[in-house]
């Protein structure tokens, strides 16, 4: 039995942001119905955007750090104010269609403007080494873990309390009637684009300390995150953030095997087709509301 | 003659259709009710859309709740609905070649088949053009014509005037009462509007709130105390 | 009677209107598309280098591609994300058989169709029962599984065992191409009556019963089932028959100068696939060719130029976006629909009355 501790360590690290990340998704796909497939490519975006600003020594550091995650907001409240209401009323598998769109915007802009050289960032916390339960483990990785569970209990609190929250389970259940009881359609899902697109910018920097600034990698990473939100069934926070913990885990343990270490990488598709082969299965055939 | 037993239809704590026991003869035989009676909810079960809770559907001595959604059609059960949904993209023979195909209807008289059945309603003109250029009365014509084509055994027709003017109706009554002659096959005629429905049916029965109240001779159950309270009472609330 | 006659035909002349020309056309569309393929087969190939002759076939066999994904989203109105994965399944399937049997090379790139055919429509199984967004996703992780494991495994080069790559084999992974197309421009023109084959049998499917029952499907479950359509049945048919296409593109792309290697496949291609394919047009054959040469053409010639490639991964972004929003049709459709406003433009600028002159029907 090889050392798994190392391993398990980054697991649960990887498997907190994919699990922020998936919470971000569901987030916003229940409040305005569009599953942000470009959720990874903003958020490696924003983490260029950060080592351009450390690297040409303009600022302090923590407004490099905090440039990446502004970004992710902003970026994200862009695209859904201006593309969320002509899309609000198309099926929602042209809604995700269109963020492809901008992800692609968003990788020929990386690969054009920082395609050419190697980057890297590392934050602080990085350097900060902890010894528990015999494992090393970094700043970053704690807060990987952390921020998981501080950001999904807090975005079900958030959904259950605050008003805003409330409007968006609403508008998750029925979007005609939630505008006709006099919600501010628009202004709770501006709240939603933001929201998710701060986590996206956060997950962006968390990930490029944890796996490495690579534009296409990063810009992929969605797919963990988005197998995360489907196990979730693009609905249950704590579904989604348990099964963010298993994909980064799984993965990461896989790669003490050396038999499978080189299919570790699987794990998420293979999870998330799982997933959703059972939903398939589960599901009952109806064809058509009745109304009469 | 369709024979229904006992048919209870149950979406979580809605019950749309309650116990429903009725026998339908051939002819055409109308079926009404205020909104949210169960009248479209008994035409999906008939159309395999809705599995009923319990209680049996006999048609012709044959149980077809037994038959799958889309062999449906090829048994003979044929539908137009509330929304007309003839395929826009589709050329008007199209539409109706598209049922004649996929219902088992012999290759050798295919051709015949489908312009008899676009003949039947009138289109005959306007055979080869594309139905989403048309007018929602010939998109509702050619809704009737995909239910006539090929050898109906069943045809169900859900609220085939909605939204037309009275003249359009008036063409399309004198449809609907021609094609128990023409097919075979009985009609059941799903529609809020009286007078359509007395000009076509021999036969009515009445749902309100999943339950039939009442069934017989058309003209006997519109005079119906309870018909009137539960049907028109309705209506002038709304 | 009458009125109901009136409205008919009232509502019948734009009909014809719109049906005359294209009649009219039928003789000189066939004419113009006889002149057209007699000049790709017979004078295209003079014109071009070698190098450009290799950029023109590929985007012949990319066509094939398009073809399939474009009947699948415009005619059956599903999205699949694992087209470009399933043309490097058909290539590598045509390298073993290659290796395992002595077929000849037609019955080698049929039977890799078929066999990607298989793999599409298992991939697109389960998706009969979930929604259009539930299947474009189900087959975004195929497509990132099916990577992973083409990394590990590698293209075969003639080596032993099932994945058929080892150290010991040949250096690159090239399908030998049949004898009577051994040359570039021979094998050109194969490619080019592969891809007519492939165009015929997309054109039969969609204007017979198959095409039909999409065109029901498209509008809705409800109407299809109850006109009798095995729906079902016909879903997983336009999945089967895009895999095969790009199945057969594969078989035909590993013969290709230069043969396949995973480098050709990298994650993104799978959404710039999508986007050409959407930018082409996907309701019309031609979108296909359109969306081959947006693939494989248009980056050669920006290089060419000097132009970064990378910005065209910014205008396919900015394509998709604007072909959802406003283009439903694609360039196939833009493009006559633009330049018969401008013909028409043109026309009332020389005589201003031609506007009014409806031809009577």
């Amino acid at each position: 039995m090889p050392d798994l501790k190392p391993f398990l360590v980054l697991g649960f690290a990887l498997g907190g942001v994919f699990a922020m990340s998936g919470v971000g998704l569901v987030v916003l796909y229940r409040a305005t119905g569009v599953l942000n497939l470009a959720y990874g490519a903003i958020g490696a975006t924003g983490a260029l955007i950060t080592w351009s600003l450390l690297d040409s020594g303009w600022g302090p550091d923590w407004l490099a750090y905090l440039a990446c995650i502004a970004f992710g907001g902003l970026a994200t409240l862009l695209y859904g104010v201006v593309f969320g209401p002509p899309f609000s009323a198309r099926d929602p598998l042209v809604k995700a269609t269109a963020t492809l769109g901008l992800l692609l915007i968003l990788l020929g802009t990386m690969q054009w403007v920082w395609g050419r050289d190697p980057h890297g960032i590392t934050l602080p916390t990085t350097r900060w080494n902890y010894e528990i339960f015999d494992a090393r483990v970094s700043g970053t990785q704690i807060i990987g873990v952390v921020f998981a569970i501080v950001v999904t209990t807090g975005t079900a609190v958030f959904l259950r309390v605050t008003k805003i929250g409330t409007a968006m389970r609403a508008l998750a259940n029925d979007r005609e009637i939630t505008a006709t009881l006099g919600v501010p359609v628009r202004r709770v899902e501006a709240a939603a684009w933001l929201g998710s697109g701060i986590l996206c910018g956060g997950a962006g920097l968390l990930l490029s300390n944890l796996v490495g600034l690579d534009i296409v990698g990063l810009t992929f990473l969605v797919i963990p995150a988005l197998a995360a939100a489907l196990i979730g069934q693009l609905r249950s926070l704590w579904v989604t953030l348990a099964a963010g913990f298993l994909i980064g885990i799984v993965q990461s343990g896989l790669t003490a095997f050396s038999e499978v270490a080189e299919y570790r990488t699987l794990t998420p598709f293979v999870l998330a087709i799982v997933a959703l082969l059972w939903f398939a299965m589960r599901r009952q055939q109806t064809l058509v509301r009745s109304s009469g | 003659m369709i024979e229904v037993d006992e048919l209870t239809v149950r979406f979580g704590g809605v019950v749309p259709i309650d116990r429903m026991t009725v026998t339908l003869a051939g002819g055409t035989c109308g079926l009404i009710g205020p909104n949210g009676a169960g009248k479209t909810t008994f035409f999906n079960v008939l159309s395999g859309f809705v599995k009923p809770v319990a209680g049996s559907v006999r048609a012709f001595g044959e149980d077809l709740l037994a038959v799958a959604d889309f062999r449906r059609a090829r048994w003979g059960v044929r539908r137009t609905f509330q929304t007309e949904q003839a395929i826009a993209n589709l050329s008007v023979y199209d539409n109706v070649l598209l049922v004649h195909e996929n219902t088992g209807g012999a290759r050798a008289t295919r051709r015949q088949d489908v312009m008899d059945a676009v003949t039947f309603v009138g289109l005959e003109r306007e055979a080869s053009h594309q139905v989403g250029r048309l007018g929602v009365a010939s998109r509702r014509l050619v809704e009737v014509a995909r239910a006539v084509v090929g050898k109906p055994r069943l045809v169900l027709l859900d609220e085939p005037a909605a939204g037309l003017p009275a003249d359009e109706t008036e063409h399309l009554a004198q449809l609907i009462r021609r094609i128990p002659e023409e097919t075979e096959a009985p009609v059941i005629l799903v529609d809020h509007d009286m007078s359509l429905v007395s000009a076509c049916c021999a036969t009515t029965a009445v749902l309100d709130f999943g339950r039939l109240i009442a069934s017989g001779i058309t003209s006997e159950v519109l005079r119906d105390e309870h018909v009137i309270s539960a049907y028109l009472g309705t209506e002038e609330e709304v | 009677m009458t009125a109901v006659r009136t409205l008919h035909d009232g509502e019948a002349a734009p009909t014809s209107e719109v049906r005359t020309p294209r009649s009219l056309h039928g003789p000189v569309r066939v004419v113009v598309l006889a002149g057209l393929v007699a000049f790709v087969v017979f004078g295209l190939p003079t014109l071009l280098d070698r190098y450009w002759l290799q950029i023109v076939t590929s985007a012949v066999i990319y066509s094939i591609v398009t073809l399939g994904l474009g009947l699948l989203i415009g005619r059956a109105g599903m999205v699949s994300l694992c087209q470009f994965l399933l043309l490097a399944i058909g290539a590598w399937v045509a390298l073993r058989l290659e290796y395992a049997t002595s077929l000849p090379f037609p019955v080698l790139i049929l039977v890799a169709g078929v066999v990607t055919g298989l793999i599409g429509a298992l991939i697109g199984l389960p998706a009969l029962r979930l929604s259009g967004l539930y299947l474009a996703l189900i087959t975004l992780m195929a497509a990132g599984a099916i990577t992973v494991v083409l990394r590990i495994a590698q293209f075969p080069n003639g080596g032993g065992g099932f994945f058929g790559n080892s150290a010991a084999g040949g250096a690159s992974s090239r399908l030998p191409r049949p004898e009577l197309a051994t040359g570039d421009t021979a094998y050109f023109r194969y490619c080019v009556a592969v891809a007519g084959l492939m165009f015929l049998l997309a054109l039969w499917q969609v204007r017979g019963k198959s095409g039909r029952a999409w065109a029901a499907l498209r509008q809705s479950q409800a109407t299809a089932v109850a006109a009798g359509v095995n729906t079902t049945l016909y879903r997983l048919w336009a999945f089967a028959l895009a895999s095969f296409m790009a199945g057969v593109a594969g078989g035909l792309l590993a013969a290709d100068s230069g043969g396949v290697n995973i480098n050709q496949f990298p994650v993104q291609n799978s959404i710039l696939l999508l986007a050409v394919v959407l930018m082409g047009g996907v309701y019309s054959l031609w979108g296909a060719v359109v969306a081959a040469l947006l693939l494989r053409l248009l980056p050669a010639v920006l290089d060419d130029w000097g132009v970064s490639t990378e910005l065209l991964t910014i205008l396919f972004g900015i394509g998709i976006l604007q072909v959802l929003l406003t283009a439903p049709g694609g360039l196939a459709d833009q493009v006559p629909k633009d330049l018969a406003n401008l013909g028409r433009g043109l026309r009332n600028l020389v005589t201003p009355k031609a506007k009014r002159a409806v031809p009577p029907t």
